[in-house]
Order: structure tokens, then sequence, then C-alpha cells
């Protein structure tokens, strides 16, 4: 027996893009637009789907719901009549290529236009699995405290858009809206910051324009 | 909270993976150490990688084995007046330009000692 030593030079990543990439192509004949729904546990990323589910007259909306366990989330957005289905990780803390690839072997994309894929809830671990989207959102709310945004500074920079919710509940818990936005701003310049109170009503018009215009732009 | 969740199980299981196949294609009878290189940017903690590594090799020839990890940085520079900084801090702060960032996100598998 004797050693031996070997210049690997293995991609250990490249699996991962490879789906990922596989994804978007059968997402982008499909002509579905894919969002990848991040963000913190309790944050509000169902009720987002959910009231998004409602008001987005004229376009079909699928939804893929991530967590490591449990399929509450999926009953919730199931409830309104859309496809939907539920994506156990099992253990993981985060959707991969893999499990989303696997979920769209078996998901009909047929007339469907926009497809939320809601991500097992936390600002760490999801960040640099890609899943073959075409945008990311990113959602956190006033009561993870106000600087959340500053302490994950990696997911948001990766986001097109940065939603911070639950503002009306600021003052209460003590937050700093501003600060959130600042942070939100300063990570990532190009990203579209929205200041949201989903159970009040605040915000949800700006981003349901933002989602019409991508949906538009995909049509065009 | 069980062992499985931390994301740097997934990763773990990507090198055993890698190191099996590299192990097999050189009819390797134990594997002694494996060397990887990591950018700085991926949600990596390292001493959590080594840790996940042992549990995921237990019971295959790379039992035991050291994990060897080479943290590598991002290139991170203003694009307005090009101040070069260590982290991502978003925003420069001489100018207020925005920041450039390559790499940082690679992982690959280096090197892999073995007895054959």
């Amino acid at each position: 027996m004797h050693r031996i030593e070997v210049d690997a030079e293995m991609d250990l990543l490249e699996e991962n893009r490879r789906l990922a990439e596989k994804n978007r192509e059968l997402l982008r004949k499909k002509n579905v637009v894919a969002i990848n729904v991040m963000g913190a546990i309790g944050s509000g990323k169902t009720l987002l789907i959910e009231k998004t589910v409602e008001s987005l007259k004229g376009y079909r909306v699928g939804a893929i719901l991530g967590d490591v366990i449990a399929k509450d989330d999926y009953e919730r957005v199931a409830k309104h009549g859309v496809k939907a289905m539920p994506l156990n990780t099992g253990k993981e803390c985060h959707l991969d290529a893999h499990l989303v690839h696997h979920a769209l072997e078996d998901f009909d994309l047929d007339g469907i236009d926009v497809l939320f894929i809601e991500n097992v809830g936390n600002l760490i671990c999801p960040v640099d699995f890609d899943l073959g989207e075409n945008y990311r959102v990113v959602m956190v709310s006033v009561t993870e405290g106000d600087d959340v945004v500053g302490k994950h500074p990696e997911i948001f920079r990766l986001a097109d858009v940065i939603i911070i919710n639950k503002v009306a509940l600021a003052d209460a818990v003590d937050a700093n809206v501003d600060k959130m936005v600042e942070d939100a701003k300063r990570l990532n310049p190009k990203a579209k910051v929205i200041k949201m109170d989903l159970k009040k009503g605040i915000g949800f018009d700006e981003w349901m324009e933002w989602l019409r215009c991508v949906l538009q732009s995909r049509e065009g | 909270m069980s062992l499985d969740f931390v994301h740097e199980m997934s990763f773990a299981s990507a090198i055993l993976d890698a190191v099996m196949k590299v192990a097999r294609e050189n009819n390797a009878k134990r594997v002694k150490s494996v060397h990887v290189v990591i950018g700085n940017l991926l949600m990596l903690n390292p001493e959590q990688l080594k840790f996940c590594y042992d549990v995921v090799t237990k019971g295959t020839i790379a039992e035991n084995s050291k994990l060897e990890i080479e943290v590598v940085k991002a290139k991170i520079e203003c694009t307005n007046c090009g101040k070069v900084f260590d982290e991502y801090v978003g925003i420069c702060d001489e100018c207020g330009g925005i920041l450039k960032v390559e790499g940082g996100k690679e992982m690959f598998l280096k090197k892999v000692e073995m007895e054959v």
C-alpha cells in the first residue's frame, strides 16, 4: 500500500447549477416567471402569496410551498383555488435545485403565468442554492428587529425585491423602519425595497405593480 | 435541533460524493486527506463543515480523513473610486459608489490524498 495525492479540481457546486439551469430552461419554455420567495420565519411569505393569488387578476398563479415538514403553507395557498404543491425537505433548511427539479416534474406548468416557490424560512441556508428562478424576493418583518437586514448582507445583496413587512407594528416593537430601508438600499442599491404591512394593506399595491410589470415584460 | 438541520450537511455530502468518485477512479483503499477551496461569500462555517464532513464520512473509506479548507476571498471594489474592501458593505464609505463583487461563491475539490 502506498500513498498518492491526486489533483481533482472538481467543481462541487456544479450539480446544483446544472439542475437550476435545467429548471430555468423548462420554465422559460413554458413561459412561466418563477419567483423564489425567501425570508425569515413568520415574516409573511405565505400571506404575501395568498394575497397575491387573490389580487392578480388576468394571470394564473402556481405555487410550490417549501417547508421542512408539515403542509400548512400548502393548505393555506391551495384553498384559494390555484395549482399548488407542498415540498417538504425532510430535514434540510433550504430548497435546492434538485428538489425543485423533482417538484417541477410533477407540477403541471401549462396555463401558469407565474410560479411562486416559497423557500424554507431563514435568511442564511437558502442563499447559495439557485433554484432556477427568475427573481428573488426576500421578506423580513420589523418584529425580527431592525438590525435583521444589516446582519444578513448576502441574502439582501442577491435579492431583486426586498420587502420589510409589518411596518404598522414598528412602534410596538421599537423598530426603526427607516434604518431597515437604509440597510437594504445600502446592501443592494438595485433592488426594489418595499415597506409593507400585509394585514393593513400598506405597500401591497407597490408589490403588485412590480409583479405586473415583470409579467408584462415577459409578454413583451 | 436535528444534526442534519444545518445546510453545511448538503455541502459535506457534495464533498463526499466527489471524493468517493476520485477514490474509485484510483482504486483507493483509504482516503487520508481532502483539500477543498471555498469562497468567503458562501454561507458556510468551516468548523461546521468539518463536523458535518466527519459525520457523512463515517462508515466509508474516507472515515477519519482530514478535511483541509482553504478560504479564498471575493474581490470587492468600488466601481467609482476603486477602493478595495475585505467585506461586502454595499456602498463605498469613501465616495458613496456602488461596490462590485467578483468571486467568493466558488467551491471545489482541489486535492485528495489516498492510500492505494
